[in-house]
């Protein structure tokens, strides 16, 4: 016996049963295993109908086997008199069953535990079967089913794939009925692949490629330029200044560095260490003469920004003090503009006397400082071009 | 329906016996039996059992409800049996006497007579 709690029979709600069960002993009804997931709501409904009954026959309260095997037990019973009226029916040669099959079928389940009248051939209509049916309704009280239940089991409306008709389609050969349904459409199961459809121009190809190539090309000058400007700035610095007085684009560099070193403290040629090893120039610049004659003419340019970045302590002070005179292992960007002109300088100087004292103190906070000046010379130099749109040509 | 086309009615017995179950099947429209009509429904359509007629589906509900009734009072009987035998202890019969609980013994004990 195994020790369950009894349940109650008199409270039957569809919640309260338990679904599922695998451990639960199920009757094979023509092949659904132990887990008839598909009939568990209608196992569900007998256990119900038959904890009612018992509970109108006597009971105070039922064990969970015991109600499962006499629910099992009922649905047996109902297929079992189905199967039987149905055999009946076609015995005799219809498809419908009729009553008299129905009775002929509770005489057949009857006939182990006997009724009466059963030895007897009678005529069905006064079998003893149906007697004791009768004395049965009148007899009993009425106990209809705890819960309303839908009609079941439901039936969900299968999505149809529409006909070779329908789809407005013709089959694809003699051998298929246009009423079966239609084939899957080719991109379901072909896999095509898919590239962007473009034009091939090798002309054009060939033009954007040049454009790209010389580009690069460009890139790559400039990087060198700057490279040799840092190196030739550094050599600049311990012969002469390279301030430069301009009279217009043509100023010399040898010019500027006679006359502007005596007069203006300001334009001396700045004390510095050479700490930093310059940067080797590569093999074809150095050797080519008008190289050379460009970078003369793009390092007075670029004095103003050299300046600039000198005054700001990047390379070192302008009045001798030995502050931060090592290059920085980065080289810091440098903001160029192709300029030249008198009034650039002037604001170079006016600027060079401004950020002076600014200079001191951005050195020695640090690095993010410096970062800052140049954003702030940045600035400046594009406020300049915005002011003067007439040295944009120069660009 | 077939009572009323049987040929056979020549008797006043059997006429009697038709107006009976004539009769009877129509009150089983006003009897709701225990078992629903649904599951006696969903059951007979499984095994093949066709009939558009409602009162064949009530008369086999009532048909199963009769017969588990019978069961479980076979059970009862059983249950009520054990329980006399039991040596008697006026506090312990009390007790039990109010909880009658359908076992699993009990069951297959009724179901064995069936």
């Amino acid at each position: 016996m195994e020790p369950e709690p009894p349940i109650q029979c008199c409270n039957p709600t569809l919640e309260s049963v338990k679904l599922g069960n695998p451990n639960r002993r199920t009757i094979d009804h023509g092949g659904v295993g132990g887990r008839a997931s598909s009939d568990e709501f209608g196992r569900a409904v007998s256990r119900i109908a038959v904890a009612q009954i018992c509970e109108s026959a006597g009971f105070n309260g039922v064990k969970n086997s015991a109600i499962e095997a006499l629910s099992d037990v009922t649905i047996s019973y109902l297929i079992d008199l189905g199967k039987i009226a149905e055999f009946y029916a076609n015995l005799a040669g219809r498809s419908q069953c009729s009553v008299f099959d129905l009775i002929l079928g509770l005489e057949d389940l009857e006939q182990v535990k006997g009724f009466i009248g059963s030895g007897q051939s009678q005529c069905l209509l006064g079998s003893g079967t149906v007697r004791d049916l009768m004395r049965f309704v009148n007899c009993g009280d009425e106990v209809p089913f705890a819960q309303p239940i839908s009609n079941f089991p439901v039936i969900r409306q299968r999505k149809v794939i529409p006909s070779f008709l329908q789809m407005g389609e013709a089959p694809p050969s003699k051998h298929i009925p246009p009423w079966l349904p239609a084939l899957p459409d080719p991109h379901t199961y072909i896999h095509t692949p898919m590239w962007d459809e473009r034009t091939c121009d090798p002309r054009e190809d060939k033009v954007e490629q040049a454009r790209q190539r010389r580009k690069a090309e460009r890139s790559l000058l400039s990087l060198q330029k700057r490279l040799l400007l840092c190196s030739g700035s550094v050599e600049t610095r311990n012969t002469t200044s390279n301030v430069v007085v301009p009279s217009g684009g043509g100023a010399s560099l040898r010019q500027g560095e006679g006359e502007g070193g005596d007069k203006n403290p300001y334009l001396k040629a700045p004390v510095v260490n050479k700490d930093v090893s310059p940067v080797p120039l590569p093999g074809k610049l150095s050797d080519d003469v008008d190289m050379i004659a460009n970078h003369v003419s793009v390092l007075e340019a670029f004095a103003p920004a050299i300046e600039m970045m000198r005054s700001s302590g990047v390379l070192c002070e302008d009045d001798g003090m030995q502050g931060r005179t090592v290059l920085p292992a980065v080289r810091p960007t440098v903001y160029f503009k192709f300029r030249a002109g008198k009034k650039l300088i002037h604001e170079s100087l006016d600027m060079r006397n401004q950020k002076k004292d600014a200079s001191r103190t951005a050195a020695l906070a640090g690095r993010e400082d410096e970062r800052d000046d140049k954003k702030r010379r940045a600035e400046l130099i594009l406020k300049q071009s915005m002011e003067n749109p007439q040295e944009l040509t120069l660009l | 329906m077939n009572p009323n086309h049987n040929p056979q009615s020549s008797d006043g017995g059997r006429h009697d016996d038709d107006a009976a179950l004539t009769e009877f099947l129509a009150s089983l429209m006003d009897y709701t039996p225990t078992i629903p009509d649904e599951l006696v429904e969903h059951y007979l359509a499984k095994s093949g059992f066709q009939s558009p007629d409602l009162r064949l589906t009530r008369l086999v509900a009532v048909a199963t409800q009769k017969f588990v009734a019978e069961v479980a009072g076979d059970a009862l009987q059983h249950c009520k049996a054990r329980q006399a035998t039991i040596p008697k202890d006026k506090r312990d019969r009390q007790q039990k006497d109010k909880r009658l609980v359908l076992t699993m013994e009990d069951l297959t004990k009724a179901l064995h007579d069936v």
